[in-house]
């Protein structure tokens, strides 16, 4: 325990003198330059601005931090899988006619009883 | 919780430059920081804090306050930029790495803050990168264990042993240094 303590004041010590890295010069102005072209893409607001901003904030909501190609990539595969079992189960409803719902017995029914005389139609 | 930040990301996310270069600010020079401790080389550090930046951008206008903590989702970002662009990178194998010669300075009982810093950070470089992001969360960000565990997405019982490995290791690297040993040890 007391060498977990003097572990833990000694890395805190050493870690505390690292020095901050200096940014290259100019490259503040460029983070700057960054937000000013992102707001003035927002603000003219195109189609495709908002339909790519909008791609980025749903892959940022379900996977942060990771490049756009992951989550489109895994949606991709789902859709792949999902088409592949459609594919290979059929749909459940069959392309056979219900029975004792055939076009044959259909044409039987008259909105009307067939005793009515056709000229009132 | 008060979040410093808070105000100034949804001013930020209205498209109030202000509110942006003060974030901009305030973050970089730690983000460049871990950044660069994680992968070494600076262009690829900046180009890493850059696409942070983008990514805040995008995600201002949407953030709601007392949900998290600024600070905790922007370090998780940038640690998730950190982790894609080192496994973009080739391996190189492990029989190599062992014999990469020590370019370091020579041991000191001195303390010259120069060379003490590069030798700080040559040693936080050697560290695995988890262990690294644990060490660098919470002995130079400051964070608390609980934050850094969710930035780092793993239980506070699995930080504390990347932070009791890290810090072991740091320990035995620098040992030379005698200043860094602490008051009567």
């Amino acid at each position: 325990m007391t060498d977990d303590f003097s572990d833990q004041g000694f890395a805190d010590r050493a870690v505390k003198r690292l020095p901050l890295v200096p940014p290259s010069p100019g490259f503040e102005a460029a983070l700057l330059a960054a937000y000013d072209a992102w707001n003035a893409e927002r603000r003219n607001g195109s189609w495709a601005a908002a339909w790519k901003m909008g791609l980025r904030r749903f892959s940022e909501t379900i996977w942060p931090g990771a490049p756009i190609w992951a989550p489109a990539s895994a949606l991709a595969v789902a859709l792949l899988v999902g088409a592949g079992i459609g594919a290979a189960w059929p749909a459940m409803t069959s392309a056979e006619p219900v029975p004792g719902f055939s076009l044959e017995r259909t044409t039987s029914f008259s909105l009307l009883s067939p005793d009515m005389p056709q000229e009132d139609l | 919780m008060h979040d410093p930040d808070a105000e100034d990301v949804a001013k930020a996310g209205r498209g109030d430059r202000n509110a942006a270069a003060r974030l901009i600010g305030r973050h970089t020079p730690k983000l460049l920081t871990v950044a660069r401790r994680m992968l070494g080389a600076q262009a690829e550090a900046e180009d890493a804090v850059q696409e942070v930046f983008l990514r805040l951008w995008t995600h201002a206008a949407r953030w709601q306050p007392g949900k998290a903590k600024f600070e905790t989702w922007l370090y998780r970002v940038m640690l998730n930029q950190c982790y894609d662009r080192l496994r973009r990178r080739p391996t190189a194998p492990l029989e190599a790495a062992a014999e990469v010669a020590d370019s370091g300075p020579p041991p000191h009982a001195g303390l010259d803050e120069g060379v003490l810093g590069q030798e700080i950070a040559r040693a936080l470089d050697a560290l695995p990168e988890r262990q690294k992001a644990a060490i660098l969360l919470c002995h130079f960000q400051d964070c608390g264990n609980i934050e850094a565990a969710e930035i780092l997405g793993i239980s506070v019982e699995a930080l504390e042993s990347l932070l009791a490995r890290g810090r072991r290791s740091l320990k035995t690297r620098l040992a030379h240094w005698k200043g860094l040993a602490g008051d009567g040890r």
